[in-house]
Parts: structure tokens; C-alpha cells; sequence
């Protein structure tokens, strides 16, 4: 009885064995068209609806095991993301800042080629490093000094426009009194009038530039440039070249009691947002371009 | 295991389960970078419970199943299965009915074991891709899941089966004695 038991068992082991081995085989050999691939086809097609049908049944057991596996996945990859994220923020603020950096370049380098270069006047370009904390923002500090050629009084422009001029010097640094600080006071003609007069700050206000002592009876009208008249007048001259833009008009006033006409007008230049600037020496400066 | 026409309908429904599972649920779960075999799991739990001829057939029929369903060469999943079912049923009848610990291991081995088989079947009917070292860790992995399951899927398939089972009828005749007058 045993030893029926066992060759029964024997044989249909063969049978499976064998029986698997030629499926292996023959579909193996035979092509996609052959009646084994036919023959699979049906059953897949049959099975086809059950196995959509448990598919969407059993998605929520899986999507609990998948989402266990996956928290442990990403508490591993979190640090590894988390410094990704740190370098990236790195490199796009570094790019940003490169990006923000040549733009402003450019515009400085186009302002300059402009034709407002008067002869003998060599063009700095200096980095600005520092900055007055406060509200006025009338200095700010330029990376280049007397070992630049820089010298005090020269002229300093940024992209958009006139910026100030620099007051003091160290070798390698030089302070930038701009044209918002109360001491500044740059002789200026409103285009296309001619009419000229001088740009002061209106104190408190860096956003705001008065044009006073304007003949009477100016055609002035807002919108109208303003630009360094740049005077010349024997031994006493303005330290502004002349057709520098400094800013526009935004508001004009008639006080009939005033001799003079004053405008208002807002620069050009955004003085409290400056990274470079360039600073006109006709001193012979050792600095680049 | 007593094969009754009711317990082999079971058998078959539980494998036809099983195998479609297996397709659309637990091969695309990932546990560890793996996936559990639970199909190979049940193939085991019905070879130690119902012997190596059952086992066998049981792993054959399942795995024929498998390899229809994934429209892939036809008798790989069979043989691998078969194997599995007759190996578990052997170790039933020549060893006797496994402990806990032994499940697990065992479990784990065969799991390996069909791992092996299937690779040998891809190796003999000539893959062309390179093989990378990422194919040992996934068989180490899905023997540890195998090791882990083992128990579980066991005590499952026997609640399927019990009714089949002799040890089981043993026990539950022992626990309806009626029990002695005290006095």
C-alpha cells in the first residue's frame, strides 16, 4: 500500500516535472502565433476581469504596505534632501545674484558708452560694499580707492543714472557721498527745455530730488529729463560732465512769491539698491574697467 | 489532508486567488526594495499541510496560473512552484509536522529556493540583459519577507482547510469528549 503510495507520488512528480519542462520548451520555441501563446492568451483574457476587479480591491492593502515602505524610504532620504535642498537654494541665489550682478554691469557699461564719457576720463568700476544703515542712505563705500586713481570729487554713476560723487578716499576704499545727501548739490538742465538749474535733496526723502532756482517762466512739464548741465565757466566748473541723467519730473510747482521756480523729480538711479557703480577718474586710474 | 471534492474546490479557489494576488497586489508592493511571494507562501503552507503529492500539484497548477496571467514563458512559475510544494510536503512527511521556528525557516529557505529556480529557468532560456549584484539582495530580502510570512500564511491557508485536515479533526474530537463524571 505504502509503495503504491510512493510510486503514485513518483510518477505524477515526473508528470509535473516533465509536463513543466515542455511547456518550457516548446514555448520557448514556438512563436508568438504557436497554440501555447494562444492558450495563455485565453486564460489571461478570462482571468483579465477578476484580476481588474481584485486589482482595485486589494489596491487600499497595498497602498498601506507601500506607504509603510515608503515613510521608512524617506525618513532615510529625508537628511539626504534636506542638504540637496540647502545646495540648491546656494546655487540659486548665487546664480540670482550673478544674474542681477551682470545685468546691473551692463547697464553701467551702456550708460557710460553712451557718450557721457567726456575725453581724458577714465571709467572705474567699483563694487559697492558698503552701505549707511539708515533711512537717508546719502554714502555708501566702493571696493576701489587712490591706488585705483580714484580721487575725491570724481563723479560716480550707476546703471540707471547719476549716483554722487565720491568724497573721501583710502587706498582700496572710497566713500560715495550720493546726490540724496544734504551737502550734494549737482547743477542740472531739464531736456528738452534748456532750462537750468540745481538738483538738491529733499532731506528725509531719498526718493525725492528738488530742481531749484529755475529761471521763471520755465517750460517745465513732468516727465521731462533731467541731466547733468556739466558748466564750465573759466577756472570754475562743475565735477559732473555734462548729459548725465539724474532723474524725471515728477511734480512741477509756480510759487509766485519765489524768484525762481522749483520741480521735484525722482533719480533715475535706485541709490538704495546699488551693487556696482562706476566712477568717472581723470586722474589716470590703475583700476580696470 | 483528506481530499474531499469540497476541499479541492477550496484548494482550487484559494490558489486562483492566490495566484491573481500575487499579479496585481503583492508583486507590486515594495517591503524593503522587494516584494513578498505570498503565492510560494501558500504553495508551502498546502505541501506542509497536505503532503508532498498535494503540494506538488497544488504548486504546478498555481504556478501555470501565475505564468498565464503574466503572459510570460509558460512553466516557469510552475516548476518553481512545484518544486516548492513538493520540497514543503516531503519535509511534512519524513520530518514530521514543523514548528514555529521551523515554518519560519523553512519558509525562508524555500522562498530562496524559488528564487534560485526561477533565476536558473532565466539563466537556462538565455536572457540577454547583465546580471547585477542587485539580484542577490532582492533574494536575500524576499527570504527574510518569506521568513517573516511564513507563520501567518500557514495559520491562514489552515483555517481554509481545516475542515480537511486530520490532525485538526484529532484535536477537535479530543476537545467534544465528553468529559468524565467527578465525583
Amino acid at each position: 500500500m505504502y509503495r503504491k503510495q510512493v510510486r503514485r507520488r513518483r510518477a505524477v512528480l515526473l508528470l509535473l516535472v516533465a509536463a513543466s519542462l515542455t511547456l518550457l520548451s516548446l514555448y520557448y520555441r514556438e512563436g508568438n502565433a504557436g497554440p501555447l501563446h494562444g492558450a495563455e492568451n485565453v486564460v489571461s483574457t478570462i482571468f483579465s476581469p477578476i484580476s481588474s476587479v481584485t486589482d482595485r480591491a486589494l489596491k487600499p492593502v497595498r497602498d498601506l504596505v507601500n506607504w509603510f515602505s515608503e515613510t521608512f524610504d524617506a525618513r532615510g532620504d529625508k537628511a539626504k534632501l534636506e542638504d540637496q535642498v540647502a545646495d540648491l537654494r546656494d546655487q540659486l541665489a548665487r546664480q540670482q545674484t550673478q544674474q542681477g550682478e551682470a545685468k546691473e554691469l551692463s547697464a553701467l557699461n551702456e550708460l557710460t558708452s553712451g557718450g557721457i564719457v567726456p575725453d581724458g576720463t577714465t571709467p572705474v568700476t567699483a563694487r559697492v560694499i558698503g552701505r549707511s544703515p539708515t533711512v537717508w542712505y546719502s554714502t555708501v563705500t566702493i571696493d576701489r580707492g587712490s591706488s585705483d586713481g580714484v580721487r575725491a570729487d570724481d563723479p560716480v554713476v550707476a546703471a540707471q543714472g547719476l549716483a554722487g560723487k565720491v568724497t573721501e578716499t583710502t587706498p582700496n576704499t572710497s566713500r560715495v557721498t550720493l546726490i540724496t545727501d544734504a551737502d550734494s548739490a549737482v547743477t542740472a538742465r531739464v531736456q528738452p527745455s534748456g532750462a537750468t538749474g540745481v538738483v538738491e535733496p529733499n532731506v528725509g526723502n531719498p526718493n525725492d530730488l528738488q530742481l531749484d532756482f529755475l529761471e521763471r517762466g520755465s517750460q517745465i512739464a513732468e516727465g521731462q529729463m533731467v541731466v547733468t548741465a556739466g558748466f564750465s565757466t573759466g577756472d570754475l566748473g562743475s565735477i559732473f560732465p555734462p548729459g548725465i541723467p539724474i532723474g524725471h519730473i515728477t511734480r512741477a510747482t509756480v510759487e509766485e512769491q519765489q524768484a525762481y521756480q522749483r520741480v521735484h523729480l525722482a533719480p533715475f538711479a535706485d541709490l538704495r539698491d546699488m551693487d556696482f557703480v562706476k566712477v568717472l577718474t581723470t586722474h589716470g586710474g590703475g583700476g580696470g574697467q | 489532508m483528506i481530499l474531499t471534492p469540497g476541499i479541492m474546490a477550496r484548494l482550487a479557489v484559494l490558489c486562483a486567488f492566490v495566484a491573481i494576488a500575487q499579479v496585481v497586489c503583492f508583486s507590486k508592493m515594495d517591503v524593503f526594495g522587494s516584494s513578498p511571494d505570498v503565492a510560494l507562501l501558500v504553495v508551502f503552507s498546502i505541501g506542509v499541510l497536505g503532503g508532498s503529492l498535494t503540494g506538488a500539484v497544488v504548486g504546478f497548477s498555481t504556478g501555470l496560473l501565475i505564468d498565464c496571467l503574466l503572459l510570460q514563458q509558460l512553466g516557469g512559475f510552475a516548476l518553481t512552484l512545484l518544486s516548492v510544494g513538493y520540497v514543503a510536503g516531503r519535509y511534512r512527511e519524513t520530518v514530521g509536522r514543523p514548528t514555529r521556528g521551523a515554518v519560519a525557516l523553512l519558509g525562508g529557505a524555500l522562498t530562496l529556493l524559488g528564487v534560485l529556480v526561477i533565476a536558473a529557468i532565466q539563466v537556462g532560456t538565455g536572457i540577454d540583459a547583465s546580471v547585477s549584484a542587485i539580484v542577490l539582495r532582492d533574494a536575500v530580502i524576499k527570504s527574510l519577507i518569506g521568513a517573516a510570512l511564513a507563520i501567518p500564511v500557514l495559520l491562514l491557508v489552515r483555517l481554509v482547510v481545516r475542515s480537511a485536515l486530520v490532525d485538526e479533526r484529532r484535536g477537535a474530537r479530543r476537545t467534544t469528549a465528553p468529559r468524565p463524571v467527578e465525583p
